[in-house]
Parts: structure tokens; sequence; C-alpha cells
């Protein structure tokens, strides 16, 4: 979230979409109420079935999985071409002033980006997908934003395509529709109304999720809604502790925070950093990750301590680099390439840590065959599930093996649960949040960390006996808890906030941390080995000052429900990201009732603001601070690799061909993996649009084990529109199946109006739907029902997250008629 | 026994077993059913061994009791039609009351008011029967059927009402106004006088068959 | 705002003794528009209450249970409705109304079984009921359930063992989004018009607080969005203690009471007056009238 939960009370206009925050934050929710209940607000729901969101929604539209770019495409058309958008903030805070390079190009016939190889079928040349850099190396600007290679004049050019009629064609509903909530969620445009966008994982499980929500990114930068109290774009976590997962390395391709993990031609810290850091694009731009050394060098020493050296590149030589892939760039480790590996035969053996892969997919067949080819496999779990059972004769049936079939050696270790362990989660509003152990955990269940703990010192003690293939990252570890088998959390709390190794001055000389003090502030990080810091994005949570995730002040002086001293909020507890464009180019809040920051004359009051308290507002330092340009991207210049704009392309499996450039259909920059289970079907054999989704009754795969939730949502169900039912012949509690080209689900049907047929391109499309959250094990009637076994393979090429949201499957009625 | 001369067996052992069952079930029916019809009768409930069990063991007393009607109506039922005889009794029921026997025309085996109890108490059985059901069964009722609940408790409390008005009647004949009534019933046995004076058209009709 | 358990109204019993102490008047509010669904009141409810998971099934929505159980005493009704602004998906708490003039209480043979508290509570004590269902058909809202095991009526008590420890009931306390409130009827009252007021300037000219009448009003008050059409939520329109309660524990009664004393009295009288008949072989009434003393 660029904001927070608390702050979405703030909100005039609250646009879910690609998230169902009434079904699945429920909790959270409750600001949304608020905002309804005492501003009048408005709640416009998108979403490809009429859902719990929807059901207390002003507006809802009906849109066919998988084409929300289109939909948002069309309401930066609506903005744009209807002057619907706050010109003096886009011209202050985004892009929209820079140049475009010479020779970028969008071929809106082929739908593709200049530098497409029509031969390679890929990007083979995105050097034009950038800015025109003066002699200097600084972007060129034009701030009227006239020039006709602005970004601003290039984007409009762009999206003129997604009239409101297009946008019907494309999602499926009528133009009307699209317009009514167009309407609403564009009135947020002037500086006296903000709105929100909560999203979730209906926009990050496609083909195209990464541009969907920088689409969406671009439409609250048009509309001035970026670091507002009331807006910003606000990702609703799926996890208790997603964010602190994500902020803390989860991803393959990054270090705890979001520092780029070593490449196997970074031979050394120097190479490394001179690769990953950027160069400022503007003159006065802050480009914060120019401390890159600072932040990577402390990392390190959190990792080696002593052993970390100058001469070593301060452990860098120790640490693991990412080799570099046969098929050219770097390998992949995200889910979906370890479980093609894993089938593949490449991988030994998996820890699998409060996951369950046979269940979370994408393809559960593909997972359970790829897991009987691991020497051995670790799950670390609160209940037996289905991938810790993944050899039960049940399960290996649907690869049509047996449990002779499988000779993985198999460990089961009982974890404690969140509420059976110290620890803080990180919540969609980026707090960090301490909480306690309630209860001990049953029985011989353990602390991840003491699991982790003893495996790392069984691990350590075999490689000190008997050395090894690169003992160096495992022996060289700092490990400086004062009980080795469990590091307490409070420990590891100081370890990821930082301390000064040795004493630490500032620039002018001043002390500003004694040797062994818990560093405050981000920029307390050295780059000489002086300071150790585990996560950056932390620092200033736990402080000389105490553990401040501890913090639970409902102390509000704002009015505006920031709640500053409650926990602690990364970055630097600012409450709100790039907070900056709260104000106007002299510091002057945008609307008065809703002041983010403030300038008095000589500092900025209000939340931390995203720069230097003192840096007036008039020093052209921009607001994000985190891009080189120091301006939000609408244009973004080779950071993603299917293109510099959100373009819609349809999902991997599609009804229609895609009605903007049909030759094009879906992503061009998607690689499909080639093993004979990566299929994918055509909307000849399989014409019904599917989505999957979770219910609030449930937390994925985990509260089928508990018999109240399983009493409100007791079995696996399908949803689908009388229509498609009449034509069917298929009435509720039929038992039915669904079919797509990777597999098939069987459950009982819930025959319903809340999902509508649609007209798409001039034609009848059906979607129907299913929750995910049944399997083999637990309570109930389990009946084997994996929501995955009919997702497809297929992931996004930037995040690598899975299309689980939308694709092509056929539906018929079991047992006679 | 007096000096009536000889006795006739008016009820056979069957018929006063199944009189003696109904009118034990009923009294048990009538006394718990009192309990629950108003609080100021509570008490009964609690001294037959309190509300809950009375309120288990009472639709168990009305089948029996409804059983017992059902073998009452197919013992007697041939004998509770109304006759002309009946009629005419009718007619000078005023007399009955008065105790002015002589001037009441003769009845036969059961007289009209007899019958009329019969009929009242058969007919009240069934509807007590049929609503009791209901009333045992509450839960088994669909809330969308709620109608038949609340005809149920009105009907169920509207027919006791009527059959406790016979019941009176027919306790306070049997036991204080004619003498020879509860013997009868209980001991099976009258004398040849006692039918003469109360059932005269039954007693012709029993020499006629010795005959 | 504990409030004591001071009893204004006990099942078939005489009425207890006024108590001095003010007590508000509590209430729940169930805004219905603001209600998503998530029935994180129904289980919070079941685990307050010690009730075990219920045995269910999918039939085709998204509503727990067909209906309450004896078990299960608070309950999210679904229910689908397209109007003229579009397509509804209506969710509402389906409970124990806790009634002013509790229909249950009416009905109820069983001296203390029922009690009205003089903050508004309905509640019903098990140790006291006899088991009857009578509640059961006095309840315009077809609310209180048998349980055949214990054959015993039970429904939602309002948390009686905590408001009066001065909580919130467990289903209010367990509520996301505060479509569910807990006050004083008077302010909740407020709260609820205040939201219609605001419904009908967003469009809902029908928009009304549901808090019927005919049972002297309700302890749970509910905001509607279709408030003259409250079948749509599976609301009663017009909810009344039924005719046939009213007729059987008001006219019938007394009329039955005065039959039967009259009964007795007229037999005692027509003994008095005629006495018993002569035995057999005596004179008749008529010709030994001179007879009697």
């Amino acid at each position: 979230m660029t904001n927070g939960w608390t702050d979405i009370a703030n909100a005039d206009v609250v646009l879910a979409m690609g998230g169902n925050p009434a079904e699945n934050h429920p909790v959270g929710f409750r600001f949304v109420m608020e905002a309804r209940r005492n501003r009048n607000a408005k709640l416009v729901a998108v979403d490809p079935r009429f859902n719990r969101t929807a059901a207390v929604a002003d507006a809802f539209v009906q849109i066919r999985a998988g084409t929300d770019i289109a939909f948002i495409g069309g309401l930066i058309h609506y903005a744009l071409s209807r002057n619907r958008f706050h010109e003096e903030y886009v011209r202050l805070f985004t892009n929209a002033t820079f140049l475009v390079k010479e020779g970028y190009a969008f071929d809106a016939g082929k739908g593709v980006f200049s530098g497409w190889d029509d031969e390679r079928k890929a990007y083979t040349d995105t050097s034009s997908w950038n800015y025109e850099l003066d002699e200097r190396g600084f972007a060129r600007v034009d701030p009227t934003m006239q020039h006709p290679r602005s970004v601003f004049q290039v984007m409009k050019a762009f999206y003129a395509r997604y009239t409101p009629e297009m946008v019907a064609s494309i999602c499926g509903c009528a133009a009307a529709d699209f317009e009514k909530a167009a309407e609403l969620i564009t009135s947020t445009h002037t500086p006296d109304r903000a709105g929100t966008i909560m999203y979730a994982l209906g926009w990050t499980h496609h083909s195209h999720s990464v541009q969907l929500i920088h689409a969406a990114g671009m439409l609250q930068l048009l509309l001035g809604n970026i670091g507002r109290p009331g807006g910003g774009l606000n990702a609703l976590r799926g996890h208790a502790n997603i964010q602190g997962g994500t902020d803390c390395g989860m991803a393959y391709h990054n270090l705890p925070g979001y520092i780029p993990v070593p490449k196997a031609d970074h031979p050394t810290l120097d190479a490394f950093l001179a690769a990953v850091t950027p160069k400022p694009l503007r003159p006065a731009s802050t480009n914060f990750w120019a401390n890159t050394d600072r932040f990577t060098v402390s990392q390190l020493k959190a990792y080696y301590g002593a052993r970390a050296t100058k001469a070593n590149g301060f452990g860098y030589d120790l640490h693991p680099r990412l080799p570099q892939a046969e098929s050219g760039g770097y390998e992949n480790w995200s889910w979906a390439y370890i479980f093609d590996r894993m089938y593949r035969g490449d991988m030994e053996g998996l820890f699998s840590f409060g996951m369950n892969p046979v269940s979370n997919g994408p393809h559960s067949r593909k997972v359970v065959d790829a897991l009987s080819k691991l020497k051995w496999l670790v799950v670390a779990e609160n209940f037996d599930q289905e991938t810790a059972s993944f050899w039960r004769d049940d399960i290996q049936a649907l690869v049509d093996k047996t449990p002779a079939d499988v000779a993985t050696e198999v460990f089961l270790l009982p974890a404690a649960n969140f509420a059976e362990k110290d620890g803080a989660f990180v919540n969609s509003a980026r707090w960090i949040q301490w909480k306690w152990k309630a209860v001990d955990p049953p029985g011989q269940a353990l602390a991840d960390q003491e699991i982790v703990a003893r495996i790392f010192l069984a691990v350590r003690g075999l490689y000190e006996r008997e050395g090894g293939t690169f003992a160096d990252p495992v022996l060289a570890l700092d490990w400086w808890y004062e009980n080795p088998v469990h590091p307490t959390m409070a420990e590891v709390a100081r370890e990821i906030n930082g301390r000064a190794l040795e004493d630490v001055r500032d620039p002018a000389g001043n002390l500003i941390l004694r040797a062994g003090q818990q560093l405050a502030r981000l920029t307390d990080a050295r780059a000489d080995g002086t300071t150790a810091v585990g996560n950056w994005l932390y620092t200033g949570m736990y402080t000389e000052a105490g553990n401040l995730t501890e913090r639970r002040s409902t102390a509000d002086p704002s009015g505006l429900g920031r709640y500053s001293e409650w926990s602690f909020s990364w970055p630097a507890n600012r409450r709100i990201l790039y907070n900056r464009c709260s104000a106007d180019r002299e510091g002057r809040p945008w609307d008065p009732a809703r002041a983010g920051i403030a300038w008095n004359g000589s500092r900025w009051v209000g939340d931390v603001p995203d720069y230097g308290a003192e840096s007036p507002p008039d020093a052209g330092v921009g607001a994000f601070i985190m891009l080189p340009e120091g301006a939000a991207r609408l244009f973004v210049p080779g950071q993603f690799v299917d293109g510099p704009w959100s373009e819609h392309y349809e999902p991997a499996e599609s009804p229609v061909p895609n009605p903007l450039h049909p030759p094009q259909s879906s992503n061009p920059a998607v690689r499909p993996f080639s093993t004979a289970y990566d299929v994918l079907g055509t909307a000849d054999e399989y014409p019904i649009v599917c989505t999957t989704y979770r219910l609030t009754e449930h937390f994925h795969y985990w509260t089928k084990n508990n018999a109240y939730t399983m009493q409100l949502q007791p079995e696996f169900f399908v949803e689908i529109p009388e229509a498609l039912a009449r034509e069917k012949g298929i009435a509720s509690g039929d038992r039915v199946r669904v079919t797509s080209a990777r597999g098939s689900i069987e459950g009982k049907a819930m025959v319903t109006r809340r999902i509508k047929p649609m007209q798409v391109a001039g034609r009848t499309v059906h979607q129907i739907g299913f929750p995910i959250h049944w399997g083999f094990l637990g309570r109930g009637r389990q009946q084997g029902s994996l929501a995955n076994l009919v997702t497809p393979t297929i992931v996004d090429p930037n995040s690598h997250a899975p299309e689980y949201k939308g694709f092509l499957v056929r539906l018929d009625r079991v047992g006679g008629a | 026994m007096s000096a009536g001369g000889r006795r006739l067996i008016r009820y056979d052992f069957r018929e006063r077993l199944v009189h003696a069952l109904a009118a034990v079930s009923y009294v048990y029916l009538l006394l718990t059913g009192l309990a629950f019809w108003t609080p100021a009768l509570y008490w009964i409930a609690v001294v037959l061994g309190g509300g809950y069990l009375s309120r288990v063991l009472h639709p168990w007393a009305g089948l029996v009791f409804a059983l017992v009607v059902l073998r009452m109506f197919l013992l007697w039922r041939r004998d509770m039609h109304t006759t002309n005889a009946d009629r005419a009794w009718r007619k000078a029921m005023a007399h009955y009351v008065r105790n002015e026997d002589d001037r009441v025309p003769p009845a036969g085996r059961f007289n009209f008011g007899q019958k009329q109890l019969f009929w009242v108490m058969v007919w009240a059985a069934l509807v007590l029967l049929l609503t009791g059901v209901v009333l045992w069964f509450p839960e088994a009722v669909p809330g969308s059927l709620a109608v038949v609940r609340e005809l149920a408790v009105l009907l169920h409390a509207a027919a006791a009402l009527v059959t406790i008005g016979a019941f009176i009647v027919h306790l306070y004949m049997g036991l204080f106004v004619v003498p020879g009534g509860l013997h009868a019933i209980v001991h099976g046995d009258v004398a040849e006088s006692w039918a003469r004076h109360h059932h005269p058209l039954w007693l012709e009709s029993r020499r006629d068959a010795e005959r | 705002m504990a409030t004591p358990l001071d009893i204004v109204r006990i099942s078939a019993s005489t009425p207890p003794a006024p108590g001095v102490r003010t007590q508000h008047i509590v209430a729940k509010l169930v805004d219905t528009t603001t209600c998503i669904g998530c029935k994180a009141c129904e289980v919070a409810c079941q685990e307050w209450n010690d009730l075990p998971p219920e045995a269910t099934e999918q039939s085709g929505t998204y509503q727990t249970l067909p209906d309450m159980t004896a078990r299960f005493w608070n309950l999210i009704r679904f229910s689908e409705h397209e109007s003229e602004r579009g397509f509804h998906w209506l969710m509402r708490k389906d409970q124990c109304m806790h009634c002013t003039e509790p229909g249950c209480l009416v009905a109820c043979p069983a001296p203390g079984a029922i009690v009205q508290y003089a903050n508004g509570i309905v509640d019903f004590q098990q140790d006291q009921c006899i088991g009857c269902g009578y509640c059961m058909t006095g309840c315009p809202f077809n609310v209180p359930k048998f349980a055949d095991d214990t054959r015993r009526v039970y429904k939602c008590t309002l948390c009686v063992d905590r408001v009066s420890e001065g909580l919130q009931p467990a289903c209010v306390k367990a509520c996301p989004t505060s479509c569910l409130q807990f006050g004083t009827k008077d302010d909740l009252l407020r709260v609820a018009e205040q939201r219609v007021a605001q419904l009908r300037a967003n469009g809902y000219e029908d928009a009304a607080v549901y808090d019927p009448p005919g049972v002297g009003g309700t302890g749970v008050v509910s905001v509607l969005a279709f408030g003259s059409q409250p079948e749509l939520y599976g609301l009663p329109r017009d909810p009344a203690v039924p005719a046939s309660v009213r007729l059987w524990k008001g006219p019938l009664k007394w009329a039955g009471n005065a039959a039967m004393l009259g009964g007795l009295f007229l037999a005692a009288v027509h003994y008095v007056r005629f006495g018993r008949k002569r035995a057999h072989g005596e004179a008749s009434a008529s010709s030994a009238q001179g007879d009697r003393p």
C-alpha cells in the first residue's frame, strides 16, 4: 500500500478492482465503510462476479476475467479526453513532461512496441523504451507537455484507442455502465477530492499483472491521487505477513530491502554496485538508491559479521550469485520455474515452510509429478497437508501413479502457528506490528526460527566436519544469538534494524552513534563496514528507544487516522508514501482538510516527509526519491520486459482474439513452459472463461482443518450463471465437472444471477468461477477438490506470478440428466 | 345388593377396561393440560413430577387416550346412532335434568345424553390428536407453515375445553346423580330394576335376545 | 454500560415486583446496507456461547444453514434481488429480535422459563423450560429453535451474560464493518435514522428503520435499503403476536376458565336443587316431590 488501511476512511471514491476486499479483507474493509458512512464516499466494484464487495457498492461493473487493463486504459482515456485529470499535479510529480527517446513506437496494428523481432518473436532491442537524455545524462523535459514526444502526448495518443465502446467490447460490460463508473472514479481529479484503489490477487495473477498495476498507477497519478490522504494505490496483501516476506527477500531476485541479488557477472562488490546503483535522471533528484552501497555493505556485515572485511568486499565474495541462464539472462528461481526445474529432475530437495505447493499450484498435477522427482522434501506445517502427503494414493492418482512410484523421502516437521510464537507481522499498510505468543505450540511443534536454526546448525556442523561444495556462506554466517538453537525474535528484530559496529560519525565529524548502539535512521547505515543492517527498509523500528513495533498508541493529532505512534511503518515511520504529492508547488496541501504534509516556511510538518524535512518545496527535489527521475513513471523506461506502456493483452487462454490487435492477442513477452503438462486450451474446445478466488469464510488451504470455518463453507462449489446453467441443464446442488486442458475438478453447482453472460467482441461469452479452499486433507467433504488442477502454468514475464485468474474451461453436469 | 332381583351385565370386562383406560389417561391429560393452560394450576404439573415430565408424558398419554377412544368408538359406535327414541328423549331432556325421570321417554342402552358425550369425546379426541401431534413436534413445522402451529394451539385448547365441559357433566352424572352408575362402569353389573328405570329399551332388547 | 438484570416480565407468572433502578433499554443495530456477510458474527456467537459447529452442506447459496437451529442462534440470510437500480445481494443477520412485547413470553406456560429484563433483553431459562414449544408458535419471527436431544428451546440471549458485565454482545464485538452496533435503543435509533437519511439522499428513497410496532418495537433494529419490502430480507412486513395466540391466551382463556368454573358451579347448584336420581324402584322425582324435606 502507498497509503494504509486507516487512511482509506479519508477517501471520496474507492475503486475495488482486482480484489474483493469485503470478502478477503473484511477487517480492513471497515475503513471503506467509515468513508461511506462519514464522508458519503462512493464505492465502485469492478469484478468478474457480483461479489461481497459489490453487494455494498454504489456501482458495480462486471468484466471478463483478464481484461482489467482494457478497463483501466478506458479510464485513462476517459480522464485525458474529458479533461478529468489533475494537470498541475501531473506536471509537478510525474514524468509527463519528460521527452521519450526518438525511435520509440507502438505498432497498434501488430500490437507490439518498437524493438520487436518478428523472426525471433521477442523484444530483442528495448533501448528505445527510454527518455531523451541531454549531454549531462539527464532526461529532457517540456513543462508545457505539448511536445509530441512528451510522455503526456505519447500517453494520450496511446490510450486514445481505449474508447468506452472498445472497453465494452473487450470487457463484456455495457459502455454505459463503464461510463457511469468512470464518471465516479475520475471525479477525484479535483484537488478537493481524493480516491483510492484497492487491489489484490485479482490483478497480480495474470500474464500482464505488472502492467496492470502500472496502469492503475498511471490512472491514480493522472487523477492526482498518489501521496494524498484518501488516495493511493493500495495492494491488499493476501497473508498476514506477506508484505514482510516480500520486504525481507522472499523473491529470488531480491535481497532483503529490495537490493538486487548479486549476479554471476558481478564478480566484485564494486562491479555489483556499479551495475545496480542508478544514476540520477534529473539535476535535483534525490535518487535514494545512490545509497545502495551503504545498504548492501551493512547487510553483508549483518550476514557475515567479522568475516566480512574490506578485503573480501565486506563478504560479497562469500555471497552466492545468481547464475547466468543457458538461454540468456539469469536463472529464474521464481515459483513456477522452481517446479518446472523440479519436474525436469534438476532439483534434489525442497524446504516447504508454510507453503502447500500441491494446493497452491498452478497446475497441481505438474506439482505432484515434480515432487516425486525429489530425493527429499521437508515440510514445516501446522497440519498435515497435500504437499507433505503428495505420495498418497488418491493424490498420486492425479498423475496416474501410485505411492510405490514415489521415492521421495518426506519429512513433516510440526511447526508453531502464528499465535504460538512471538514476532512481527508487516501488514498491507507497511506497519511492522509486534505480536506476542498467545499459547504454547502443541506437542513437538517448534517455532520456525528454531526449526531453521537447528537445520542450520546441523548443516554447518556437517560442513565443518566433512567440508563440501560452496561452504563459505554457511560457515561464515554470523550466528550470534544467545541461544543458537532458538534465536529470539527480539534479537532478530534488532539485527534487522541494524546497529553500529564502531562509532559512527556524520559528514561533519559529529558522533551520532556509539559502537553497539541501534541505528535510528535509514541514513545511519555506512558503506565502510561500521554498521550492520539486516534490512535497511526497517531501520528505525528497533532503536535505542526500544522496539517501536510494540507501540500501540491511538493518539491521532492529524484526525486523519495516521496513528504515527502505533507500531512502526516503513520507511522511516512514513504513513503515506510520496506524501510530497499531497501539497502543491508551494507546499500547500491540495485539500487543507486532508493535509498529508505542509511546508510551514521552514520545514515540512505532518507525516514524515519523503525527503529532508527542511528541504524547501522549490528546491525541485522530486517526491519519488526511489526513482532516478524523482518523478513518478507514467511511461516506464526500461524496467519491464513487455513494454513501457500498459497494453491490453488477452490472457494466454482467451475466448476471443484481442479486439485491439488480433495478430498479437496475448502478452508477447510471455514465455510458456514446455513440458507435457504445460498445455493451453482453445476457445473451441474450452469456450467458458473461468476464474478462481477465495472466500471470507476460509483462509487458503488452512482452515479446512477447522470445524467452524468448514461449517460456514463446507465444500467446493462452482458458481454458474443462470443462462449457462439452463443451457447445460444444471440446477443448484447438482454435481458438475470443470475441465481445462490441464485437468478437471468436480463439485456442487451454485447457479446464480451474480454472474451474467457477457457480449464480448460481438459474441456471447459465459464466465464461471470457483473458490480454492478445499483439497484432500482436512475436515468434512474434501473430495480432492483442488482448484489448481485446472489452472495454467503461464506466468507474468515481469513478476512471474501465475495466471490463476483467467483461463478457459468446459463445464459438464456429472451423472444422468 | 339390594332386593332389585336379578342383575344384568351392562359392561363386559373389555368395555370396562377400555373405559378405565380412557378415564385414567383423560384425567392425566386434564390435569397436566390444565397445568399448561393456566399458571394458576401449574402446581398440578409440579405435583405430577414437574413441568418437563408432564410435557413429555402428556403427548404419550394423549396417544393412549386417542387409541382408547378409537377402541371405544369401535366398541360402541353401533349403540350410538341417534334413534327416534332419542329424539323423543331429547325433547324431554328438561325433565331428565330435573330428575323427573318418569316423564322421560324410555332410553336404549345409552340415552341421548350419553350418546352426545360419546360423539363429543370421539370428535374432540380426533381434533386433540391431530393438533396434539403438531404440538408434540413443533420443531417439525417449517416456518412457512407457522399458521399450522398457530391453529393447533388454539384448536387444541378449544377442543380440550369442550371435553372438559362434557367431562364435568359426565363425572357429575356418574358420581353424583345416577346411583349405580359408578358401580356399573367399575363392576359391570346393574340391577334389572336399574335397567328398567334408566335404560328400559335396552332391558327389553336384552329380553328379546334371551328369548 | 453494565445493566443489572432486573426482571420486568416473566412467563406464566404474576408480574414481578417492579425495580426502582433506572435502566436503559439496550438494542442492537443491524445495518444491512453495510453488512458484507462475512459471518464473523455467526462464529463469534457459537464460540462465546460454547455451541458446537453444525453439520452443513453446500446447497447453492452462501448461507450457512437454511434456518437457525437450537445451536446456531445467529444466521446471515443471503438473498438476491433485482430492482430498477440494478442487482442486489442482500445480507441480513437473523436472530432473536428481543421484542418489547414478546410473543414467546406470552405463549409460554412454564413459570419463569422466559423472562424479560429491564434492559429489554428477552431470555430463555432452560432450567424452567418444559419444552412445549409454544414460544415457537408465539414468535412472529420464527426464532426459537427446539433441540431434539435436550428437548428445550434455545435462541439468542443478546449475550445477556456479557451485557450485564458491561460488554457488548459477541457478534457486535466480532463485526468488522460496524454494521452491528450495540448501545441504548434511543442512541441506536438516532444512528439508524441518520443512516436512513443518508441512504435516501443517495437514491434509496425507500430506506427505512425496521422496528416493527406490532410487537412494541424490537431490541434488534435493522436499517433496510428496501424498507417497504422487508420480505426481501426474510422479515415479516407487520409482525405481531399471532392472532390465534392472542385469542388463545386472551378471550379463550377467560371464556374457558369461566366455562369450567361455571360448569362446576352449575353442577353444584343442580345437586343442591335436584340431588341425585332416585334409585331404581323408588318413586320418580316428580311424584315424590312432596316427600322432600
